[in-house]
C-alpha cells in the first residue's frame, strides 16, 4: 500500500532544507523568526534610509550622515519575523482513491511544505477538514518538531464527511491569525468550493489551493453498464459507458478545473492542479516554486 | 436465384430460435444487471449524463451499435444453421459442349419468357455448376452451327457467350452442330499407304454433349457420336399451342386472269381447336378480313381476292393468341407487271407464232419474230451483249455466241460444246415429264408422237425435264446467272423429199395434240424463262434462302434495306445480277440503286416444321435414342461457411468496438 511509503524521503528532505516559504503579504508573527519580513524593523540587516520625522525613535538616526549632510536620516533595518503556515487537508472518503491515494499524496505535500516551514522557524499547523480536527492539531515550530509533525500526519483522522464549506468555516473560526494557508483537496464537493474559499479570503490569508486528482479521475477506466455509487453519500448514477459519455465526462472535469482556476485567479488565490502520479518532490521544487510559494 | 435451404428444426425449435432476437433486445432494454462500482464522487458523472442519458427507446436503439451488431451475428448464425446453398446442376464428365438451339421454334413463349431464354438460363446454370478444371464450349445452331465460344475453363467467358446467343428465324438442323462438336471430340484418322496402320491425328477428346433444344429437327444419321456422350435437355412443353401460316402464295385468279388472288394455308398444331382472325394488309392498310375455327391438328385454307392490284406489299396477319408469334405473319410483294422482251428467231413456225399470240401470252411478253439472218446483224449483237432481251428462242438455228439472256433452243444445241447430243433416234417414246418444274407444269407428252429426236446430255447442273425411252428430250441448265433450255426435237422443218425437193416436215403432233398442253408449255416458257412469273407476283422467300436480285444499271452497287432498317451494300457486278443471302429477318426487303427503289422481296417463315412447336421428349442421333434428361443430378454449393465467416467477422468487429468503446 502506498500509505506505507514514507511521507518524506531523505533525498527530498535534503532538497527542502535549502528552501523557505514566501508570503506575498506582510504578516506579523507573534515571535521573531528567522525570516526577513518585508516589514522594516529591528534587525542587523540594513535596508534603507528615510527622512526623519518628528516622533521617530532617535536611536535609529544615522549620525554619520547628519555630520556630513546636516540633515537627519533614519536608518532602517529589515525586521526578522516568524510566519504562520497552515495546511488544511481534505480527509474525506473521496480522497481515499487512487494509487497512491490522493490523501497520501496530500499528506506528502503537507509534510514537505511543513518541513520547509519548520526549518525556517515558522509556525506550522497541519489539520484535516472537520469540526474537531483543528482542536486536535498541534502547533509546531522548529526542526525538532519534524517527527511530531510526521506522527501527527500519519495519524490524521480520516473518514469524517464534512463539506468543504463547513470545514473551512471552522478552520477560520479556530485560526484567527494571518499567514499562509494551503488547502489540499479534490474539490469534488457537491455544494461547490466557492463559498468555502470566500471564508479564507475574508480572513486575508495568503491562500494556496492544490487540487489533487487521481489518474482514474482524469481518465476513468470504466466500461459497460455500471451503477456508480458515491463513496461519501451513497448517491447512485446509472451509466452506460460509451465514447460520447467519456468525452462528456472529460469536458465536465475540464470545466470544473477551469472554473476553479478562474475563481482563484480572480481573487488572488494561487491554484495548482496536482495529479497523484506526479511525484511530490517535482511538485514542490518545480510547480510550487514557479507559483512562488517556496524559493 | 434464391438459395435452397435445409430445414434442420422442428416447429418448436423454430419458436425457440425465433425468440432469441427479441430476448437480446429485451435484455438491452431491461438492463437487468448493472455492475456496481464505488467512485470518489458521482458529482461529475451526474453532470455528464444529464445530456446523454436519454431514456427514450428510439435513442437507445440508435446509440446501441453493439445491439445491432449482436443481432447481425445472430442473423448470420441462424442463416448458416439453415445450411443455405445454391442449387446447381451437375453433369457427368469434365469437358462439355453446350449446343443451344436458336431456331425459329425456340422463340415460342410456352415457357416464360421464351424457350431460347430458358435454354440460355439452363446453360448458364450448367456452366455455373462446372467444377474448377472443367472446360466447356458453346455452340449455337439453327440451319447452320456457330461456335460462340471455343473450349475454355473460364466460366465468365462461357456465360457471356451463352448470353450473346441471339434468336434467329431459321429452321434447325442438329447435323451441322454435331459436325462441329464431333470434329473436336472425334478427330479424323489418316492413312499412310506405306504403312498398314492408321494414325490418329490427335488424341480423341471425350466430351459431354449437352443439347438444349425443343428437338424440332430431323433425325441425324451418318454422324457417329464416337466420344461424345449426348445429354438432351428438352426445352418447352409438348402441349404448346400454335397455329401458323404454313404456305402463302399470290397468283392469278382462276376465272379472272386480270386479277390476283392470295392463297394461304394455316395449320393448327395443337391438340385443341383454335380460333383465328386473319387480316390482310396492302401497304399496311387493311384490305381483307377473315375469321374461322381450325380443328385440332388440321389445316384450313384462306383465299383473298386482290382485285386489280398493280403493285404493293401484302402483309397477312393471323391473330391466334398462341405460343409462337413469328409464324403468324407472312409477307408478299406484288410487282407492277412488266412485259418480257422475247426474241423469236425462226425461219418460220406457225405453231410458235400461234402459241405466243394468245391473249395471256401477249399480256406477259412482247415477242419480236425475226429470221435467222438477223443473228448476224449489229443490232442483234448489241442487244444480246447488253441484255436487251429476257428470252431468245432459237428455232432450228444457233447464234455464234450465247446472248446475255435466257434461251430456248429447238432442234439445235447451244454453241460452246457444253451441251452434248447423241445421234438422231426415231420415234422416241416419252416416258417421264417433270411436273414439279415450272417449265413442264400442265404439260403431258405421254400420248404425243415424236418422229425423230436427239437424246440430250446437259452440262453439269442441268436437269432433265422430258425423258424418253431413248434419252432426254428436254433439259435445262444454268449458265452464268441465266438458264438455257434445249428441246431435242423439232416441231416443224423442211427436209428434202425422195424427189430431192424441199418439203414440209412435221416433227411431232404435240402442237396439235388435244392433251399435250403445248400452249401451256409456251406460256411456261414465257413466264419462267421470260421472267413473266416474276413480273406478276413474287412469293415469299424463306429465311436464309438466296434471293436473286437484278440491277437495271449494271456496275452500280445495290443497297438492300432489311425490315429492321439495316442497310446492306452489295458491290456492283458486270452482269448486274446479285445473290442476296443475308435474309435473317422476316418482312419486306427493299433494294435500291443510288437511292432509287429497284425491287422488293419478302421473307416469311412459312415453315411447317418450325411451326410445329410441340417439344419432343427424346431425339435420335444416328439411330441411337437420346431421352430427355428431365432429372439431372443436383449439385449443391453450400454457402453456410461464408455466412459463418461473415458472422465471425461481425463478432470481431463488435468485440473491437466494445474494446475501443467506439460509439456511433
Amino acid at each position: 500500500m502506498s500509505t506505507t511509503t514514507p511521507l518524506l524521503s531523505p533525498e527530498l528532505l535534503a532538497k527542502l532544507e535549502k528552501m523557505e516559504l514566501v508570503s506575498r503579504k506582510i504578516f506579523r508573527g507573534r515571535m521573531k523568526g528567522e525570516r526577513r519580513s518585508r516589514r522594516k524593523g529591528q534587525s542587523v540587516e540594513f535596508a534603507d534610509f528615510r527622512s526623519y520625522v518628528p516622533g521617530d525613535d532617535l536611536r535609529f538616526i544615522d549620525w554619520n550622515t547628519y555630520a556630513r549632510l546636516e540633515r537627519l536620516f533614519l536608518k532602517m533595518f529589515l525586521e526578522e519575523e516568524d510566519l504562520h503556515f497552515y495546511a488544511v487537508i481534505d480527509a474525506s472518503p473521496s480522497m481515499d482513491f487512487g494509487e497512491p491515494t490522493k490523501l497520501h499524496y496530500a499528506k506528502q505535500l503537507a509534510a514537505a511544505l511543513g518541513f520547509v516551514a519548520l526549518i525556517r522557524g515558522d509556525r506550522v499547523k497541519i489539520q484535516a477538514l472537520g469540526r474537531s480536527a483543528g482542536l486536535a492539531a498541534p502547533v509546531l515550530r522548529g526542526r525538532r518538531s519534524l517527527w511530531r509533525m510526521l506522527d501527527h500526519l500519519q495519524g490524521l483522522p480520516t473518514g469524517e464527511i464534512t463539506s468543504l464549506t463547513d470545514g473551512l468555516k471552522h478552520f477560520c473560526l479556530q485560526n484567527s491569525g494571518k499567514g499562509i494557508v494551503v488547502v489540499i483537496s479534490d474539490l469534488m464537493h457537491k455544494d461547490g468550493f466557492e463559498a468555502a474559499l470566500r471564508y479564507l479570503l475574508a480572513q486575508d490569508f495568503d491562500i494556496y489551493v492544490v487540487q489533487v486528482l487521481s489518474a482514474e479521475e482524469f481518465d476513468p477506466e470504466l466500461e459497460g453498464d455500471l451503477r456508480l455509487i458515491d463513496c461519501e453519500d451513497g448517491d447512485v448514477a446509472d451509466v452506460s459507458v460509451t465514447g460520447p459519455l467519456l468525452a462528456r465526462y472529460r469536458q465536465t472535469l475540464a470545466a470544473l478545473v477551469g472554473s476553479a482556476r478562474e475563481f482563484c485567479n480572480r481573487r488572488g488565490i494561487t491554484y495548482l492542479l496536482a495529479r497523484n502520479q506526479v511525484p511530490v518532490e517535482q511538485l514542490v521544487t518545480g510547480y510550487l516554486r514557479q507559483r512562488g510559494l517556496v524559493r | 436465384m434464391w438459395p435452397q435451404l435445409v430445414n434442420p428444426f422442428a416447429w418448436w425449435q423454430w419458436l425457440v430460435l425465433a425468440a432469441v432476437p427479441p430476448a437480446i433486445i429485451a435484455l438491452y432494454f431491461l438492463k437487468l444487471k448493472r455492475r456496481p462500482i464505488e467512485v470518489p464522487s458521482t458529482y461529475l458523472w451526474h453532470k455528464s449524463i444529464e445530456d446523454l442519458h436519454v431514456n427514450t427507446v428510439w435513442q437507445r436503439l440508435r446509440r446501441n451499435l453493439l445491439l445491432f451488431l449482436q443481432l447481425l451475428v445472430l442473423f448470420f448464425v441462424i442463416w448458416s444453421v439453415l445450411k443455405p446453398g445454391w442449387q446447381s446442376e451437375k453433369l457427368p464428365g469434365h469437358r462439355f459442349i453446350f449446343l443451344v438451339d436458336n431456331s425459329a421454334s425456340m422463340q415460342a413463349t410456352d415457357v416464360a419468357p421464351s424457350r431460347l431464354a430458358e435454354a440460355k438460363r439452363q446453360a448458364i446454370e450448367l456452366v455455373d455448376g462446372m467444377q474448377s478444371g472443367d472446360v466447356g464450349m458453346v455452340v449455337s445452331f439453327n440451319e447452320a452451327a456457330r461456335v460462340e465460344q471455343s473450349f475454355t475453363d473460364n466460366r465468365r467467358q462461357l456465360r457471356r457467350a451463352v448470353e450473346a446467343i441471339q434468336p434467329s428465324v431459321r429452321s434447325s438442323s442438329l447435323a451441322e452442330a454435331l459436325k462441329v462438336a464431333s470434329g473436336l471430340a472425334n478427330p479424323p484418322r489418316i492413312s499412310d499407304p506405306e504403312n498398314q496402320q492408321d494414325f490418329q491425328v490427335a488424341e480423341p477428346q471425350p466430351a459431354t454433349l449437352v443439347i438444349l433444344s425443343d428437338g424440332k429437327f430431323g433425325e441425324v444419321s451418318g454422324l457417329g457420336l464416337g466420344n461424345l456422350d449426348p445429354v438432351y435437355r428438352p426445352i418447352g412443353s409438348s402441349e404448346a399451342r400454335n397455329v401458323g401460316i404454313v404456305t402463302m402464295s399470290v397468283g392469278r385468279h382462276e376465272t379472272k386472269p386480270d386479277q390476283l388472288q392470295l392463297f394461304a394455308r394455316l395449320h393448327n398444331f395443337s391438340h385443341q381447336p383454335a380460333s383465328v382472325t386473319l387480316e390482310l394488309l396492302l401497304d399496311e392498310n387493311p384490305i381483307g378480313y377473315d375469321r374461322f375455327e381450325i380443328a385440332a391438328e388440321s389445316s384450313r385454307s384462306a383465299a383473298f381476292d386482290l382485285k386489280a392490284i398493280d403493285s404493293g406489299r401484302l402483309h397477312l396477319r393471323a391473330q391466334t393468341g398462341d405460343d409462337l408469334a413469328r409464324d403468324d405473319e407472312a409477307w408478299a410483294v406484288v410487282h407492277r407487271p412488266r412485259q418480257a422482251r422475247v426474241l423469236l428467231v425462226t425461219p418460220g413456225n406457225p405453231y410458235l407464232r400461234i402459241a405466243m399470240d394468245t391473249g395471256m401470252a401477249a399480256e406477259i411478253a412482247r415477242v419480236t419474230e425475226v429470221a435467222p439472218a438477223f443473228l448476224d446483224t449489229e443490232q442483234y449483237r448489241q442487244q444480246a451483249t447488253i441484255g436487251g432481251y429476257d428470252l431468245v428462242v432459237y428455232d432450228r438455228c444457233q447464234p455464234k455466241e450465247m446472248p446475255r439472256a435466257n434461251t430456248l433452243f429447238i432442234g439445235r444445241l447451244p454453241p460452246g460444246g457444253s451441251w452434248q447430243a447423241g445421234s438422231e433416234v426415231s420415234r422416241p417414246q416419252v416416258i417421264d415429264t417433270d411436273p414439279a418444274h415450272p417449265l413442264t407444269q400442265w404439260v403431258n407428252l405421254t400420248s404425243v408422237v415424236i418422229a425423230d429426236g436427239t437424246p440430250l446430255k446437259p452440262p453439269p447442273g442441268g436437269r432433265v425435264l422430258i425423258d424418253s425411252h431413248l434419252g432426254p428430250l428436254l433439259a435445262i441448265a444454268p449458265r452464268e446467272g441465266f438458264e438455257d433450255a434445249v428441246l431435242g426435237f423439232v416441231l416443224l422443218d423442211t427436209r428434202k423429199g425422195p424427189d430431192g425437193a424441199l418439203q414440209g416436215y412435221l416433227g411431232t403432233d404435240w402442237p396439235r395434240s388435244r392433251n399435250g398442253g403445248f400452249p401451256n408449255f409456251m406460256l411456261n416458257v414465257l413466264q419462267y424463262l421470260g421472267g413473266g412469273q416474276a413480273a406478276m407476283a413474287e412469293g415469299s422467300y424463306r429465311p436464309a434462302e438466296q434471293v436473286p436480285l437484278e440491277n437495271p444499271v449494271s456496275g452500280k452497287p445495290l443497297a438492300v434495306r432489311t425490315p429492321g432498317g439495316n442497310a446492306v451494300e452489295l458491290a456492283g457486278t458486270p452482269s448486274g445480277r446479285f445473290s442476296f443471302t443475308d435474309t435473317t429477318e422476316l418482312g419486306i426487303y427493299e433494294a435500291t440503286v443510288e437511292g432509287k427503289a429497284v425491287g422488293q422481296f419478302a421473307v416469311s417463315l412459312l415453315d411447317a416444321a418450325e411451326s410445329d412447336i410441340a417439344t419432343r421428349p427424346g431425339i435420335q442421333i444416328d439411330r441411337v435414342p437420346v431421352q430427355g434428361d428431365a432429372a439431372p443430378e443436383v449439385n449443391r454449393l453450400d454457402i453456410w461457411r461464408g455466412l459463418l465467416l461473415a458472422g465471425l467477422a461481425v463478432l470481431l468487429l463488435e468485440w473491437y468496438i466494445y474494446g475501443r468503446r467506439v460509439s456511433m
